[in-house]
C-alpha cells in the first residue's frame, strides 16, 4: 500500500485529487495524482534523494521543474521499454509507473562508488586523458570498460524497442514555440489574422509560467485569461495546438524538427498507436516564445538534495501543490527570487531566511520579511551542511565578512534568468550579451524567425504579452494575412533588479554542470592549463556535454572562465549551439523505417508465384529476387543451383529478369542520342534488332551495360543493369536536358510496365512453340540471333520476343505487360512441362554468366575500362561519346592494367572465393606484388569444378600461367591457373543455334 | 495442346484484403480503394512541340491538357500533369490507349504505355489528410491543394503522381495516387501502417472515381 | 532545405539529387585531353554563391540550375536546364 502524500497541500494546484495514481520508485510504492510529473509526485511524498551523480556518485535531488533538469534522471519503465536518463521533471505520472534511480549500487542510499568522492582531487578535468594514456592497448580492454561501469548514467534496455514511431509533415504560416503568455499572445494575433498557425508546447498543460506564477491579465486572474484564450484558439480551425511536443531543431528553408510524445504518458501505447512522432514542420515564419531558464549560483554544496531553483519551487507549490521543504531559505541575487517567498508564505511554508546578494532590497520586501518574521541576510551562501537526507544547515558569508548559519530543509536559489537562445542560434548564430539583465539574448535568428518575450530577454508579463502579440501579428502579415487582430492582452511588468553573481568562493565542491559533475575548480584548472577558449573548455571539462546540453550550466561556466581569465563574459563568448534542443529517440528519427520496413521493397511481377514455388529470396538493392528454388531432398543451396544450371544447359529453364531497368527512348534523334551515350553505335541498328551496349562515365570508366533494341525508326527500348536502373535514367536525363538539349529525344521509364522472362536452354524453341501462336516463325532464319519482334501468344495476348542470351544457351527473352507476368510464369510452367522446364533464380543465372565469361556488377566496379573488360574493340573511333577522351588517358590504356581473365584452381576439388588477391607464384604476398583480385566465382556444374573471373595485371597475356591466390580474410592460400574467361561454348555456337 | 489463360493480376492482389484494418471504429476514418484495370498513357511533347501537343490534345479530348500541376477532367478521361510538357491520359475500356491515341498525337508527342507500370490507389475519409501527412511532404491543406491539384512527388521515398479528385458527396476530399507497380505492395503496407490508428476500410474497384 | 522547382513548386530536399557546378561546359568533339580533363575534374571551391545542377528525380525529373550560397544555404535563383521539358533549343 502506498504511503501518504506527506508533502501535498490540502488544496490548490492543477492536480486532480479525484484521480489518484499509484507508482513505484526504486521498488517502493507511492501515490500521486493525475496532473503530476514523477518529480512532483516524489516531492509530494517527501522524497529528496533521487539519484547519484555521474562521476562522484554524490547524492542528488531534483533541481528544476522542466526539460533543463540535470539531476533527477531515472530509468523509466521496465523490460524492453526501460528508458534511461529520463527526466523525472517532465515524465508524466501514470498509474503503475515504475522508475528506478541510476548510477548506484547496491542501492541509492548505500552506493559503494560514492567512495569516488574521497578520491575527488584526482578526478579533475582531463582526468581520463591524463591517467589512462599508457599502455595504449589497455584502453579498450581494461580502462574503458572499468570507467564505463563506475561512471555513467542509466542502462539501456538491451533489447529491441517494442513500440512504434512515425514521422509526419506539417505546414503552416506561423509556427510558435511555447505556450506561455508570449506564445499564446502570438497565437491569438496570428490566428485572428487568418494565418495557419501551429503552436508547439513541450509540457502536457498549456500556459507556461502562468501555471506557476499567475498574475493579472486584462484585469482578470491569469488562469481565467488562460482558459478564455485557449477557448478562442480552439475555435480557430487553422490554429493547431500541439502539446507534449518539443521544437528541437531549425533547418534550412523554414523547416523545423519537433518531437511529439504521443503516448509517453501511458504505460504503453494503445493498440495501433505510436509512442512518439517526429514532425517536420514547414513554416513561413516562426515566433520563438520558449521563455527563459533560471540559472543556479555556484557555491559549495550547491548539489545537496533540497537545493532547488527558486522558480521550480514556485512551480511545485503552486502548480502541483507539493512542498519541497517545510522550512525554506532563499538565496537570490535578483528581485524575481522573492516571488518564491511570496508563493511559499501563501502556501503556509515557513521561511527560514532570505540571503540576498544585492546591496539593497525593496521596502516592500523588507516589510514582507518583518511580517513573515524571517531575517534578510545581505551576503552569499558559502556552504551547505546536509547529505542524502537533504539540506540541514546553510552557511552564509555576510557582506562585510561576518558569517551566519541558517537552519532550513530546503534552499531556493535564483541567479537570474537566461533566455532560451537555442532555437535562434541553431544556424551558427551567436547570442549577444545584455548587461542590464546579465544574460545572453538572441542576436538575429535564422530567416523567418523572431524571438519574443522572455526568450528575447524581456521577462515582464506585460512585455511578454505585448511582444508576443506584436510578433504574431507581424508574422501573419508577412505571410499575407491581414485580418483584424484587436488589441494585445495587457498586464503590468514586474520590477526587475539583479546584481550579477556566478560563483561564491568557499570550501567544498561547487558544481557548475551537475549532470557531468563539473565543478568551479575544474574550470579554473582548465584555464591554468591553457584551455581558455570556450570550445576547448567545453571539451576538456565536458561542461555542457551531457544530455541536458548545459541548459543550467553553460553560462555560469563561461562566466567563471571569464572571471579567472580576466576577460568579460561577451569576450569569452558562447559555444556553437546545435540541435537537438532536447534528446530525441533514434527510434523517432527512424520512424516506420525499421526491420522489414527499413526501406521500400520492390517485387517482381512473378513474386507471389515464386513464393508459392518455395523460392528463397535475396535482397538486391530494393528488390526481392528469387535466388533459387529448393526442391524436397536437396541438402543445400549448391545442390539446388547445380540442378537448375544443369536443367537449363540440357533442357529449358526460365528466370524473371524484370528487375532490369527499361527505358523507352523516343524521338527522331533517339539513335543520335544513343550514339553519344554508348561507346558503340546504335543509329545504324536495324529496326527489329537488339545490340549489346556499354556506357562510360565522362572520366572514361565503365558505367553500365545492357541490351538495347530498336522497335521503330524513332523508338528504342533500352535496358540497364538492375543495380543502376535509377542512376542511368538520371544520367540519360542529364544528357538529354543539359548536355545535348538540341536533340529531339524523350525518355520514359518502363521498368514497371513489362514483365520480362529469360527462357534458356536447348529446348527453348520447343517450349516457345507451345505458347507462341503457331503462325510465328521461331526458326533460326525466321528469328535470328539478336532479333526482336512482337508476337501473338496462344490465348490472345501479344508479347515482345527478344533473341538474346545471358546464359550462353539458345535463349529468348519474352516480355508481356506486367499484370500478365504472374500468368506468364504459370503458363511457362504449363507449356514447358513436357520438356522438364525448370524455374531458376539469380544464383543459377550468375553461375551461367560466369561460365560464359559475361561481366556483371563485380566487374563493373567503377575502376574498370572497356578494354579491361575485354570490350575495347566496341569503342567507336568514328563518333564522340561520353567518356571517349578520358578513356584514352595514359593510365587508362597502360599495358599493365588489371584486366578480366578466367581462373581455375590447380587442385580441381578446391573451392574458390571472391576477394582473394592474385600474387605471382613463389612470392610472399604483400602490397608490392598484389596483381589483382578474384571478382566472381561459382561452382560450375558444367565443368564440375569451381571457376572464377579475376582482374589481373596483363591477365590476357598470361593465359596458362599459374599464380597464387592469397585470401588473408579467410586464411586461405592456393594456386590458380589464369585462363580464357569464356569457359563455356567459347565460339558461341549454342546461343546462335 | 494446353489452353493458356491470361488473367491480369494486380500487384496488390495478395496484399489487399478487403475489410477493415487497424483500429475498429463505427466507421473507419481512412478508406483505401485500389482501382484496377485502367488504361494509362504517358504523352511527352517532342522538342519544341509543346504547343502543338496542346492543340492536338484539345482536338482529341476537347480540352486543353494541363500545363501546370493539375488534372483536367473530360467525360471519359482524366488528363494528369506529370512534368513539363508531359501528361498522363487515364481512362477505362480501351478508348484511350497508345494504339488509339497514336494517329492523332504521335506527331507532336512520344507515347508510352504505362497501364501496367502503375497501381492506382484512391484515399479518402475523415483522417485521409492526417494519414497522408505521414507519407507526403506536400501541403494538402484545402487552400494549398484544392480539387484538381496534382503533383509529381515522392511518398516514403517512392515516386508517385498524386492528385485531388472531386470531393465525395459527404464533402470528404479524395486523393488519388499512381505508384510504380513494383513498389505498390510496399507503399500499400506503409499506408496501412500509417492509417492503422484511424482504422482503414480497404476495398478495390473497377471504376475510376 | 526546400527547393522551389520551377515546374512543381516548393519541395523538400529529399526529392532532389545534387550533381555539382554548372560552370564547366562539356567541350565539343575534338577537344584536347587537357580541355576535357578540366571539364571533368577542375572545380572552384566557392564560399558564397554557386550555380549547381540539381535533379528533381523524386518529382518531375527536370534538371535545374540552382544558385545557392554555400555559406548560408540561401537559394537566390532556380531555373530549368536548357533542355527540360520540350523546350526548343537551337543546335
Amino acid at each position: 500500500m502506498a504511503g501518504a502524500q506527506t508533502h501535498r497541500l490540502g488544496n490548490g494546484g492543477l492536480v486532480d485529487r479525484s484521480a489518484p495514481l499509484n507508482f513505484r520508485f526504486d521498488g517502493k510504492a507511492f501515490s500521486g495524482f493525475q496532473g503530476d510529473t514523477l518529480a512532483s509526485a516524489l516531492i509530494a511524498n517527501g522524497v529528496k534523494l533521487v539519484g547519484r551523480s555521474f562521476k562522484y556518485h554524490r547524492p542528488r535531488g531534483i533541481l528544476t521543474s522542466g526539460s533543463e533538469e540535470p539531476n533527477a534522471l531515472v530509468e523509466l519503465r521496465t523490460g524492453a521499454r526501460r528508458e534511461p536518463n529520463t527526466k523525472a521533471t517532465t515524465a508524466e505520472l501514470y498509474d503503475g509507473l515504475e522508475a528506478a534511480s541510476q548510477n548506484r549500487w547496491p542501492s541509492l542510499r548505500h552506493d559503494v562508488m560514492s567512495v569516488n568522492q574521497l578520491f575527488a582531487p584526482i578526478f579533475v578535468a582531463g582526468f581520463y586523458y591524463k591517467t589512462f594514456m599508457w599502455p595504449a592497448k589497455f584502453w579498450e580492454a581494461i580502462y574503458e570498460p572499468a570507467i564505463r561501469r563506475a561512471a555513467g548514467l542509466g542502462r539501456a534496455a538491451g533489447v529491441a524497442d517494442p513500440d512504434h514511431y512515425d514521422k509526419a509533415w506539417a505546414h503552416c504560416d506561423v509556427l510558435i514555440a511555447g505556450s506561455g503568455p508570449t506564445g499564446l499572445a502570438a497565437a491569438l494575433a496570428a490566428g485572428r489574422s487568418g494565418a495557419r498557425v501551429i503552436l508547439c508546447e513541450e509540457d502536457f498543460t498549456l500556459g507556461g509560467r502562468l501555471l506557476s506564477d499567475g498574475g493579472t491579465i486584462d484585469g482578470v486572474p491569469a488562469a481565467e485569461w488562460l482558459s478564455r484564450t485557449l477557448a478562442e484558439l480552439a475555435d480557430m480551425p487553422d490554429v493547431r495546438i500541439m502539446t507534449r511536443t518539443t521544437l528541437f531543431g531549425v533547418y534550412d528553408g523554414g523547416t523545423y524538427g519537433a518531437i511529439e510524445r504521443v503516448n509517453d504518458h501511458l504505460p504503453s501505447p494503445p493498440q495501433h498507436q505510436v509512442r512518439q512522432r517526429l514532425w517536420r514542420i514547414v513554416a513561413k515564419r516562426c515566433v520563438v516564445a520558449a521563455g527563459a531558464i533560471e540559472r543556479p549560483i555556484v557555491f559549495a554544496g550547491n548539489d545537496t538534495p533540497g537545493v532547488m531553483m527558486a522558480s521550480a519551487i514556485r512551480t511545485y507549490v503552486a502548480r502541483y501543490a507539493a512542498t519541497p521543504a517545510k522550512r525554506l531559505a532563499l538565496f537570490t541575487n535578483n528581485e524575481d527570487g522573492w516571488r518564491t517567498v511570496e508563493t511559499a508564505l501563501g502556501a503556509g511554508l515557513q521561511i527560514a531566511a532570505v540571503i540576498d546578494a544585492r546591496p539593497e532590497i525593496s521596502p516592500a520586501h523588507r516589510s514582507l520579511a518583518s511580517k513573515g518574521g524571517f531575517p534578510v541576510l545581505h551576503g552569499s551562501v558559502s556552504g551547505v551542511d546536509g547529505g542524502k537526507d537533504g539540506v540541514r544547515k546553510i552557511a552564509v558569508s555576510l557582506t562585510g565578512g561576518a558569517r551566519a548559519e541558517v537552519e532550513a530543509d530546503g534552499l531556493a536559489v535564483s541567479g537570474g534568468w537566461n533566455p532560451a537562445v537555442g532555437l535562434t542560434s541553431f544556424h551558427r548564430g551567436r547570442p549577444a550579451w545584455r548587461d542590464d539583465i546579465s544574460a545572453f539574448v538572441p542576436d538575429g535568428a535564422p530567416p523567418g524567425m523572431v524571438a519574443a518575450g522572455a526568450a528575447n530577454g524581456d521577462f515582464g508579463l506585460g512585455a511578454c504579452l505585448s511582444q508576443g502579440f506584436a510578433a504574431g501579428a507581424a508574422a501573419a502579415r508577412d505571410t499575407g494575412h491581414s485580418g483584424i487582430v484587436g488589441t494585445a492582452p495587457a498586464a503590468d511588468d514586474e520590477a526587475f533588479s539583479l546584481t550579477p553573481l556566478w560563483h561564491v568562493a568557499g570550501k567544498g565542491k561547487a558544481f557548475v554542470d551537475y549532470q557531468h559533475d563539473v565543478t568551479a575548480s575544474d574550470i579554473e584548472l582548465a584555464q591554468r592549463e591553457g584551455f581558455e577558449s570556450v570550445e576547448h573548455l567545453k571539451r576538456y571539462t565536458t561542461l555542457g556535454m551531457a544530455t541536458d546540453q548545459g541548459k543550467t550550466s553553460n553560462v555560469a561556466g563561461l562566466a567563471i572562465m571569464a572571471a579567472v581569465s580576466g576577460r568579460s563574459i561577451p569576450e569569452t563568448g558562447t559555444t556553437i549551439y546545435r540541435p537537438p534542443y532536447v534528446p530525441v529517440a533514434i527510434g523517432a528519427f527512424a520512424g516506420h523505417h525499421r526491420d522489414e520496413t527499413f526501406h521500400a521493397t520492390r517485387l517482381t511481377p512473378s513474386h507471389h508465384w515464386a513464393v508459392e514455388q518455395g523460392a528463397v529470396f535475396v535482397d538486391t538493392g530494393l528488390w526481392k529476387r528469387a535466388q533459387w528454388y529448393p526442391r524436397a531432398g536437396e541438402k543445400d543451396w549448391l545442390e539446388s543451383v547445380t540442378r537448375e544450371v544443369k536443367a537449363v544447359r540440357s533442357g529449358v529453364g526460365f528466370c524473371d529478369v524484370s528487375t532490369l531497368g527499361k527505358i523507352d527512348v523516343h524521338g527522331p534523334d533517339a539513335g543520335a542520342f544513343l550514339d553519344r551515350v554508348y561507346i558503340n553505335t546504335f543509329s545504324s541498328l536495324a529496326v527489329g534488332k537488339a545490340r549489346y551496349g556499354l556506357m562510360l562515365r565522362e572520366d572514361g570508366i565503365v558505367y553500365d551495360d545492357g541490351t538495347t533494341s530498336r522497335l521503330a525508326e524513332d523508338h528504342y527500348f533500352l535496358t540497364t543493369t538492375t543495380a543502376k536502373a535509377g542512376l542511368v535514367m538520371q544520367h540519360l536525363e542529364f544528357c538529354r536536358q543539359v548536355l545535348f538539349p538540341e536533340l529531339d529525344v524523350q525518355l520514359t521509364s518502363v521498368s514497371d510496365q513489362w514483365a520480362q522472362f529469360s527462357i534458356a536452354g536447348p529446348k527453348t524453341r520447343d517450349l516457345l512453340r507451345e505458347i507462341v501462336d503457331p503462325s510465328e516463325d521461331l526458326s533460326n532464319e525466321g528469328f535470328p540471333f539478336m532479333g526482336v519482334r512482337e508476337v501473338a501468344l496462344r490465348g490472345g495476348l501479344r508479347a515482345r520476343l527478344f533473341r538474346i542470351s545471358f546464359s550462353g544457351e539458345m535463349a529468348f527473352e519474352i516480355s508481356v505487360p506486367a499484370r500478365f507476368g504472374d500468368a506468364m510464369a504459370r503458363n511457362l510452367m504449363l507449356a514447358g512441362a513436357p520438356f522438364g522446364v525448370t524455374p531458376y533464380g539469380t544464383e543459377a543465372l550468375g553461375v551461367m554468366r560466369v561460365e560464359k565469361g559475361h561481366i556483371a556488377g563485380p566487374e563493373l566496379s567503377g575502376t574498370t575500362t572497356a578494354a579491361d573488360l575485354g570490350l575495347g574493340k566496341m569503342m567507336s573511333t568514328k563518333k564522340d561519346y561520353i567518356g571517349r577522351v578520358m578513356a584514352g588517358r595514359e593510365a587508362l590504356v597502360a599495358p599493365d592494367r588489371q584486366v578480366v581473365v578466367g581462373i581455375r584452381p590447380t587442385d580441381r576439388t578446391r573451392r574458390l572465393r571472391s576477394g582473394a588477391h592474385i600474387i605471382p607464384k613463389g612470392q610472399t604476398p604483400g602490397p608490392g606484388n598484389d596483381q589483382g583480385y578474384v571478382t566472381s566465382v561459382c561452382f560450375s556444374p558444367t565443368l564440375d569444378q569451381w571457376i572464377g573471373l579475376a582482374l589481373v595485371e596483363r591477365g590476357r597475356e598470361r593465359i596458362g600461367e599459374i599464380v597464387h591466390a592469397h585470401d588473408p580474410l579467410r586464411g586461405e592460400d592456393y594456386d590458380v591457373e589464369l585462363c580464357n574467361p569464356v569457359f563455356y561454348d567459347p565460339d558461341g555456337g549454342r546461343q546462335r543455334g | 495442346m494446353v489452353d493458356f489463360s491470361w488473367a491480369p493480376r494486380s500487384p496488390l492482389e495478395k496484399a489487399l484484403v478487403a475489410g477493415v484494418h487497424g483500429a475498429r471504429r463505427i466507421e473507419a476514418d481512412v478508406s483505401l480503394t485500389e482501382i484496377r484495370n485502367f488504361d494509362l498513357v504517358q504523352l511527352m511533347a517532342r522538342r519544341g512541340k509543346g504547343t502543338d501537343l496542346a492543340k492536338a490534345a484539345k482536338a482529341r479530348f476537347g480540352v486543353v491538357p494541363p500545363d501546370a500541376p493539375k488534372v483536367v477532367q473530360t467525360p471519359d478521361a482524366t488528363l494528369i500533369w506529370s512534368g513539363p510538357d508531359q501528361f498522363f491520359v487515364l481512362s477505362k475500356g480501351g478508348k484511350h490507349t497508345v494504339r488509339t491515341l497514336a494517329p492523332a498525337l504521335s506527331g507532336p508527342a512520344s507515347l508510352s504505355d504505362q497501364s501496367h507500370a502503375r497501381v492506382l490507389i484512391s484515399i479518402s475519409g475523415a483522417k485521409a489528410r492526417t494519414m497522408l501527412a505521414k507519407l507526403s511532404s506536400i501541403d494538402l491543406h484545402p487552400d494549398a491543394f484544392p480539387v484538381g491539384a496534382a503533383a509529381a512527388t515522392s511518398m516514403d521515398h517512392t515516386s508517385v503522381t498524386l492528385w485531388r479528385g472531386n470531393d465525395r458527396t459527404n464533402g470528404q476530399a479524395v486523393f488519388n495516387v499512381l505508384v510504380f507497380a513494383t513498389f505498390a505492395e510496399s507503399l500499400w503496407h506503409t499506408m496501412l501502417d500509417s492509417g492503422a490508428e484511424y482504422g482503414v476500410a480497404i476495398s478495390h474497384s473497377e471504376n475510376l472515381a | 532545405m526546400r527547393i522551389v522547382c520551377p515546374f512543381c513548386g516548393e519541395r523538400e530536399l529529399g526529392e532532389f539529387t545534387y550533381l555539382g557546378d554548372t560552370k564547366p561546359v562539356r567541350p565539343e568533339a575534338g577537344a584536347s585531353e587537357d580541355e576535357v580533363f578540366d571539364y571533368v575534374y577542375l572545380r572552384d571551391n566557392v564560399a558564397g554563391d554557386t550555380s549547381e545542377y540539381w535533379y528533381h528525380g523524386g518529382g518531375c525529373r527536370a534538371w535545374l540550375k540552382v544558385t545557392r550560397n554555400t555559406l548560408t544555404h540561401e537559394i537566390s535563383s532556380i531555373e530549368p536546364a536548357a533542355g527540360a521539358g520540350a523546350a526548343k533549343v537551337d543546335a
